[in-house]
């Protein structure tokens, strides 16, 4: 380094090498970086260095808030299925690997097949993204949000709870009537049978369900209001919420039951009544954050490799699909741990 | 990126091919597949220690931790990277613990110390009398043991 100073100041002092040598008598310097890597992996590695800070915080909370708790749902009471998430487990790994190899395709300049690499990564991503996208549609089907008024969940069965379940089942009971008004006036203009019209039936069974757990409901709201027996006071509400949507037993495979596989809501699924899911509410947030984070930097990847796919994928852009490639291992990173810490834990 | 870099830096950055190959990557995709089988293998009805959460939940996040070094190491190739690994890995790492140790005192005990007014809104711990009271009428009698309290699964 001293040598290269003292001999040739103007060939990069900061840059300065020992294995240089003398070339008809002038000294030939070689470049070498401060870091033994390019610029660009430099980037992705620092940017990398922020990621793994963000979804530590993010995974780190949850963690914090879910042993905090008093309570946690069990993957089947929030419509979670464990051997989906294994499945996109599954999937995640197997993008993993087909992007390394079309690393080392590209390396060894075989554009096609890098590109081919690219396209089957690109088309397991894509996989991933509609397996979350069929998770989420069955949560948002079973009134599982993680904001209000969509949310149908509740903490526990209190009178809040049995009022909440009286104003919906008013609700429907109004919106039914309605509808059976405005199809018999239409039924009697057009001089059609009322009684024996399929509609009317329909609409007369869903009325008789909504009277039969109204009358239900407020038998328990008021024994709940009133009973001087807190034991009684107690129980009538847990066997309200209990009739619309039981609780698991127990977790996992041991569970006696697939709790959602019960209950009004599972059986009248056009009911829509509030659910108590004890934990839920935090649940849904740290869920659909953690997954919808992840879910995000997926769709990001797949964005990337879109834009790449057409490019010629030889040995001067291995560089590039490497820097591609650390991405993309870091988001099947994220999900190796949050696979177990949402579906197992 | 690299198409700009020095020549020198080719030359570093291809220092650092010689890292098992192919073969390597489908000996560690065999071992992702096992393992994950492994952190699934807690949900079926042959785990040994069901009743035991803390057992599953240990052995869940030492395969988790297992699966992330092999990432980490051979698809990330950071086994064959040099020293500036430990620069931009191990200051991230201790950010992230601390970030975890201090949100325990606010929010991971913040059940020590809710108010009573917060309490009366707050999901009750699992009991058995909230799974086992399916569909029985409004007057039902409340067990004992769900006053004894349970222990969050």
């Amino acid at each position: 380094m001293a040598e290269a100073l003292t001999h040739a100041p103007a060939h990069g002092a900061g840059h300065g090498s020992d294995d240089h040598g003398h070339a008809g008598g002038h000294l030939t310097l070689q470049y070498h970086p401060g870091l033994p890597l390019t610029n660009g992996k430099l980037i992705v590695w620092l940017f990398l260095s922020t990621e793994i800070m963000f979804f530590a915080g993010l995974i780190g909370t949850y963690i914090v808030l879910r042993f905090g708790a008093p309570t946690w749902p069990f993957p089947h009471e929030v419509h979670l299925s464990e051997p989906i998430g294994a499945f996109n487990t599954f999937v995640l790994i197997c993008s993993s690997v087909s992007i390394v190899l079309g690393l080392e395709a590209a390396k060894a300049n075989k554009s096609s097949a890098a590109k081919g690499w690219l396209l089957i990564t690109l088309a397991l991503g894509s996989v991933f993204l509609g397996v979350k996208m069929y998770e989420y549609n069955a949560k948002f089907a079973h009134g599982i949000y993680p904001w209000k008024p969509h949310s149908l969940i509740y903490e526990k069965a209190d009178l809040n709870y049995a009022a909440a379940v009286r104003l919906r089942l008013e609700a429907l009971e109004s919106q039914l009537q309605a509808e059976e008004t405005a199809l018999k006036t239409r039924l009697e203009e057009a001089k059609a049978p009322v009684d024996d019209n399929p509609q009317i039936k329909v609409i007369r069974k869903k009325l008789d369900i909504v009277t039969e757990e109204k009358k239900y409901e407020r038998e328990a709201e008021i024994l709940a209001a009133t009973s001087p027996d807190e034991v009684v006071r107690h129980d009538s509400l847990e066997a309200l919420a209990t009739r619309i949507m039981p609780l698991a037993a127990a977790h996992g495979a041991a569970a006696s039951g697939h709790a959602e596989s019960e209950g009004l809501n599972e059986e009248n699924p056009w009911l829509h009544l509030p659910i108590r899911i004890p934990g839920g509410n935090m649940w849904a947030s740290t869920y659909f954050l953690l997954t919808g984070f992840h879910a995000i930097h997926v769709v990001v990847g797949l964005i990337v490799f879109v834009i790449m796919i057409p490019m010629t994928l030889n040995a001067t852009r291995a560089g590039m699909v490497e820097n591609v490639g650390l991405y993309w291992h870091f988001v099947d990173l994220v999900w190796i741990f949050l696979f177990p810490l949402l579906y197992l834990f | 990126m690299s198409d700009h870099a020095p020549a020198g830096v080719h030359a570093v950055a291809h220092d650092h091919e010689d890292h098992g190959g192919i073969a390597q990557y489908i000996y560690v995709f065999i071992a992702l597949c096992l393992l994950t089988g492994a952190s699934f293998f807690t949900y079926s009805s042959y785990w040994p220690f069901p009743k035991q959460p803390k057992i599953g939940w240990a052995f869940m996040m030492s395969v988790s931790c297992t699966k992330a070094m092999l990432v980490i190491l051979f698809f990330m190739h950071v086994k064959y990277e040099a020293n500036w690994k430990y620069v931009l890995t191990i200051p991230a790492a201790f950010m992230s613990i601390f970030l975890i140790l201090a949100l325990v005192p606010d929010v991971g005990l913040r059940g020590h110390w809710a108010s009573e007014e917060r309490e009366q809104y707050m999901a009750e711990p699992r009991t058995p009398a909230a799974t086992g009271a399916k569909h029985s009428g409004p007057r039902g009698k409340k067990s004992a043991e769900s006053h004894a309290g349970g222990e969050s699964h």
